[in-house]
């Protein structure tokens, strides 16, 4: 029983904290219409800004802002250089430049600061946390937490006047303008917000694993959980965390060692499409959204 | 001088110029992943490979032939990597080093009718150690194969004993990880220990689920199986789950990147390797005073030294040490002479970076020969000497691998 409770525990911190990945996709989403999926790119290139403003000295109280800084400001620029060019394009032509962009960055990015694995060190303790036999890992337990408190803020967000006109220009960039919102700065603004929570994604990974191009790698069970939620649905991001991380979790902890192999990223697989057949909106997601 | 030595002198200068070849560029084609799969160690390794090539070409060159490397990314796609080896091919290249185990396999059969040599150290397949099988293919190094049972025989040595123990091997769920899984299943018959394998999804980014199950399953030994970020998890995670970082033994990719993420708690791990490191070497000396003082590194200074520079560099030195012989029978360097070149080195040891090794028309592993280190909070401390483990059990393995894939073909 204990190895049940310490395989879901685990399971649904881990999943909150691809919880944090996958709410940069939705902030995008929910804000700009546009599936990203360059978002796990950004999260790599978030955990190396991390890393940079630690190597120069920089306190880690103060490199994770500094990152969040830089990234927000990564996103402005992105949408100025690549996305503006797209408002009113196809929505398959923006998902092939976001993939174009995941590809570069992937490569770019290591290749300028080094492709060997980062350090980063943000504080938290090493040892687990331990209740009976059960060990929790405390990485993933301030992940969960973090992951968390972030979700509550972007619900927050959404309902102050800048979140509104953010979601206005998600359901109609024509409409939008028309009543005067600048489409561009708010397509900027998500792209912003999505840099933010991707160095709180990069810091906490690139804390357990090290800062490399795996880190984009986070997009797929990313992908999954926004899936599950819907993609338009913060909430969704938690409960399609915790979805994904738990069965993630306790099915391969029982079945890797019978059929010799990881099962994970099958439970993953199987999320994803089942989902797609019967719920294709997702758990939260409205039925109106316009699907890839 | 009399005329009787004048005679002899010129005589003597002919004999010389006769077997001499004329002196060229020799190519060797380092098309590796820099993108990718294996960009944990490309860039320390290939930055190795081509200091020791500068090295030589300071120093004169082998005979005054200099050597040139030619560098291209082949985002360990095998695609990329078989367009890159014809391209270098044609531009004269006579050896390839691919450090991918997937762009490695596809040119095998190519390189082979291609008459050229393709060193596979420290990856590839295990069984073109087997000259006879695979004549232009050289690992030259320990095989995954030859690292387990290193490392199995290290636990036989200094755990107590292994007659009766247990053994979780934790690796990525690929064929590198599953790797050494039939040398293990030989060890254990053997030896009489068990062991279980606890595989973990690629890249290795979670891998809390499988640790659980390690640890209830209550091992005396833990072999970590897998590369990149993935190894500082794993042993961050084992260390979680309550075992001692000496309980933890690793193949050969573990290095000074993985201790700096892993911390403190990293003191105590071992793991194989196959070269020393550290920058008090002679070559590693020579390097730092002709090629990196003096402005002609190919990368940071930092790296020089740690362990994957090192076996960079020692791939490279077995390489010229092959040309040099390879020369010596007074034919221009191609692929045929390089590879006799290779099969004539006889406890060659790069000037104690490495094991000595002696590679033959059969045995292109080079001995299999390695040691275990330690991780002593700041360095990797030898804690074996270098020797080659249970060496007919493994050439065992590999000839029977080497005979099925013979049979294929």
């Amino acid at each position: 029983m204990a190895y049940f409770v310490e395989l879901l525990i685990n399971g649904a911190l881990t999943g909150l904290m691809y919880s944090l990945v996958a709410l940069g996709f939705v902030l995008i989403y929910k804000s700009a219409g546009v599936p990203n999926l360059a978002q796990g790119a950004v999260v790599m290139v978030a955990g190396y800004a991390v890393w940079l403003f630690l190597s120069w000295g920089l306190p880690v109280w103060l490199s994770i802002p500094a990152a969040m800084v830089t990234m927000f400001l990564f996103g402005l620029v992105v949408e100025r250089l690549l996305l503006r060019r797209m408002v009113g394009q196809p929505v398959i032509m923006v998902v092939m430049l976001t993939l174009g962009l995941e590809i570069l960055l992937r490569g770019l990015v290591p290749g300028i600061l080094g492709s060997a694995p980062k350090s980063i060190d943000v504080g938290i303790g090493f040892a687990p946390v331990i209740i009976g036999d059960v060990f929790i890992n405390r990485t993933s337990l301030v992940g969960g937490i973090v992951a968390l408190l972030l979700v509550g803020a972007s619900l927050l967000f959404f309902r102050t006047r800048l979140g509104t006109k953010l979601r206005a220009v998600s359901d109609d960039h024509i409409s939008s303008w028309a009543v005067g919102i600048s489409v561009e700065r708010a397509i900027g603004i998500s792209w912003g917000l999505a840099g933010i929570a991707a160095v709180v994604a990069g810091a906490l990974w690139g804390s357990s694993q090290g800062v490399d191009w795996t880190l984009s790698m986070l997009l797929f069970p990313a992908i999954a959980v926004v899936i599950l939620g819907g993609v338009d649905s913060i909430p969704g991001v938690v409960v399609g965390g915790l979805v994904v991380g738990i069965l993630g979790s306790v099915i391969p902890g029982y079945l890797d060692s019978i059929v010799g192999g990881s099962t994970r990223d099958v439970v993953t697989s199987l999320i994803i499409l089942l989902t797609i057949m019967v719920r294709p909106f997702g758990i939260f997601g409205r039925e109106d959204i316009e699907r890839i | 001088m009399t005329w009787m030595r004048r005679t002899a002198l010129s005589a003597a200068l002919v004999a010389g110029l006769a077997v001499q070849a004329p002196a060229e560029e020799v190519k060797f084609g380092l098309l590796q992943d820099f993108t990718a799969v294996y960009t944990f160690v490309t860039g320390q390794y290939n930055q190795g490979q081509r200091d020791y090539l500068t090295l030589i070409n300071e120093e004169g060159g082998i005979d005054g032939n200099t050597f040139t490397a030619i560098v291209r990314d082949t985002g360990n796609q095998p695609q990329r990597g078989i367009e890159a080896y014809n391209r270098a091919k044609e531009e004269g290249a006579i050896l390839f080093d691919f450090l991918s185990t997937p762009v490695s396999a596809a040119i095998l059969d190519q390189a082979g009718a291609d008459a050229r040599v393709v060193i596979t150290p420290a990856h590839g397949r295990g069984d073109a150690s087997d000259g006879t099988v695979f004549p232009y293919i050289f690992p030259m190094f320990a095989t995954y194969w030859a690292q387990a049972a290193n490392l199995v025989e290290f636990m036989k040595t200094n755990g107590g004993g292994i007659e009766g123990k247990k053994i979780a091997i934790v690796h990525i769920d690929s064929p590198f990880g599953r790797e050494p899984l039939p040398i293990l299943d030989a060890l254990a018959e053997q030896e009489g220990f068990e062991y279980q394998s606890f595989p973990y999804a690629s890249p290795g980014n979670e891998q809390s689920s499988a640790w659980s199950e390690v640890r209830r399953y209550r091992p005396d030994f833990v072999l970590i199986w897998g590369a990149g970020g993935g190894q500082a998890v794993s042993v961050r995670t084992a260390i979680q789950n309550g075992i001692a970082p000496e309980q933890i033994h690793s193949v050969i990719w573990l290095a000074e990147t993985d201790a700096a993420n892993v911390g403190p708690q990293m003191k105590g791990v071992k793991r194989f390797e196959a070269t020393a490191s550290g920058t008090e070497l002679p070559i590693i000396q020579r390097i730092q005073e002709k090629v990196i003082a003096t402005g002609k590194g190919s990368g940071e200074e930092a790296n020089v030294g740690n362990s994957y520079y090192n076996l960079g560099v020692a791939t490279m030195a077995v390489a010229v040490e092959a040309a040099r012989l390879g020369l010596e029978g007074g034919e221009p360097l191609t692929g045929e002479t390089l590879k006799a070149g290779f099969e004539k080195i006889a406890g060659y040891d790069a000037e104690g970076l490495m094991p000595p090794i002696t590679i033959t028309a059969e045995d292109h592993q080079g001995g299999g020969a390695g040691r275990i280190s330690e991780w002593d909070g700041e360095a990797w401390v030898p804690v074996s000497d270098w020797h080659a483990a249970y060496p007919e059990l493994v050439r065992k393995v590999i000839e029977e691998s080497a005979a099925h894939y013979g049979e294929g073909n």
